[in-house]
């Protein structure tokens, strides 16, 4: 980064100091660090993958923006990019991986299945987007999107983190833990922790008829 | 003989290598600068596209998520050439776009325009048969492909409008295609009595 970027337009520099101060703020150097060293999780899901290792070749090359340090492990990773349709059977391990996460955690959805369930929404194995379980920072759309429309994502997560300051995210707030999603199980069906209450109410209620429901005498 | 496929695709490989030195001494490292040089067949050796400052050149019929069309008139307003016929939608495999129809207050009757458009682009499969189906050339396929968003990207009518021109300039061919298309018709149309 130059002085000039990293300068503060509201404070005029000596013109005898120009180009060897820089007045700045913490959140500036802070996001400015965060920003240039976003390493991705190394994992792709479906087809959305092929096209999110093309954006890490030569060509494309997103080392440029210093994501190129694809981390197969949770514990050193920054962003997920959830490149893929996400199924039932995936989605408990996608979840664990994100709790292993740590702050700050970003997750890209890429691609029409992971943000939406795509062309499978509907079906019986895919849970129709990754937001369902994870707060989703920033939506890739497209089947799959180019290289280059990912790279664009990327950037727009960049801005994003540019916005962020120090005295405010939730990691550093007293109190503010790394957010733990329940990891869902894979019953007969994929049951999700947070609604176990809703279907225990819902089990009770038909358990036991309520007066409206009683059939008459 | 065992690994001769294996020596086969590391050839390719080491040929890619050495061409893009041979490539550099070939245009005295020019190459890095022109676009146009990348993005055509003969292009040999590796490179990288320095995306956010340059783009490749997209081809023609390359398609992201589709966009409604719209004639300019003479004041300046937006003639929407869709007519909420709902052929797109039918047509549509993963089912991502949604018409609301208007219809005249005063007599009920359906009007030919739609009142509301949206498309899921988070479902959009970016197949192109709604640009296929559609009878009056008014939803077609964008090059846009800068449209991540912080939230989900249900497009509506007003994002998915775009003029006639954008739609000449993206794809030149196709639209003098269909240009032509259009007036045989008419003018078929208006030879008959």
């Amino acid at each position: 980064m130059s002085t000039n970027e990293l300068n503060l337009p509201d404070f005029n520099i000596p013109s005898e100091l120009d180009g060897k101060v820089a007045i700045t703020t913490l959140d500036r150097v802070y996001n400015f660090g965060r920003r240039s060293s976003i390493w991705p999780m190394m994992f792709g899901l479906a087809c959305c993958a092929i096209e999110m290792i093309a954006a890490q070749a030569a060509r494309y090359d997103m080392a440029r923006f210093g994501m190129e340090v694809m981390r197969p492990s949770p514990r050193q990773s920054d962003v997920m990019i959830v490149a893929g349709t996400v199924t039932k059977k995936m989605v408990p391990a996608i979840v664990r991986l994100y709790n292993q996460m740590p702050e700050p955690k970003y997750v890209v959805a890429m691609g029409a299945c992971a943000s939406g369930g795509g062309p499978f929404k509907e079906g019986y194995n895919v849970v129709a987007g990754i937001d369902k379980f994870l707060p989703v920072d920033v939506y890739v759309p497209g089947c799959p999107p180019t290289p280059q429309a990912l790279v664009a994502g990327m950037i727009k997560l960049q801005e994003k983190i540019d916005k962020q300051s120090i005295s405010k995210v939730r990691w550093y707030q007293k109190g503010g833990d790394s957010v733990e999603v329940a990891v869902p199980f894979l019953g007969p069906d994929l049951i999700d922790p947070r609604r176990i209450p809703e279907i225990k109410a819902k089990a009770a209620e038909l358990a036991t008829p309520s007066a409206q429901n009683a059939p008459e005498k | 003989m065992y690994g001769q496929g294996l020596i086969k695709g590391l050839s390719v490989t080491f040929s890619r290598f050495f061409e893009s030195y041979t490539e550099d001494i070939r245009w005295l490292f020019k190459r890095y600068s022109k676009v146009e040089f990348h993005s055509s067949k003969d292009t040999r050796g590796t490179f990288t596209i320095q995306y956010p400052e340059e783009r490749l050149i997209i081809p023609e019929e390359f398609r992201y998520v589709p966009f409604l069309v719209y004639d300019e008139g003479e004041n300046g307003e937006k003639n929407i050439r869709c007519t909420s016929c709902g052929i797109c939608a039918k047509a549509c495999p993963p089912q991502c776009i949604w018409i609301v129809r208007t219809s005249d207050p005063v007599t009920g009757r359906p009007l030919p325009q739609p009142a509301e458009f949206y498309i899921d682009a988070d479902i959009c499969m970016n197949c192109g048969f709604c640009a296929e189906y559609c009878p009056f050339d008014a939803i077609k396929m964008d090059h846009d492909f800068e449209i991540a968003s912080y939230t989900r990207n249900l497009l509506n009518k007003e994002r998915l409008m775009k003029p006639a021109s954008y739609y000449a300039g993206i794809r030149p061919k196709n639209n003098a295609r269909e240009e032509a298309a259009r007036a045989e018709k008419a003018a078929a149309k208006a030879a008959k009595p």
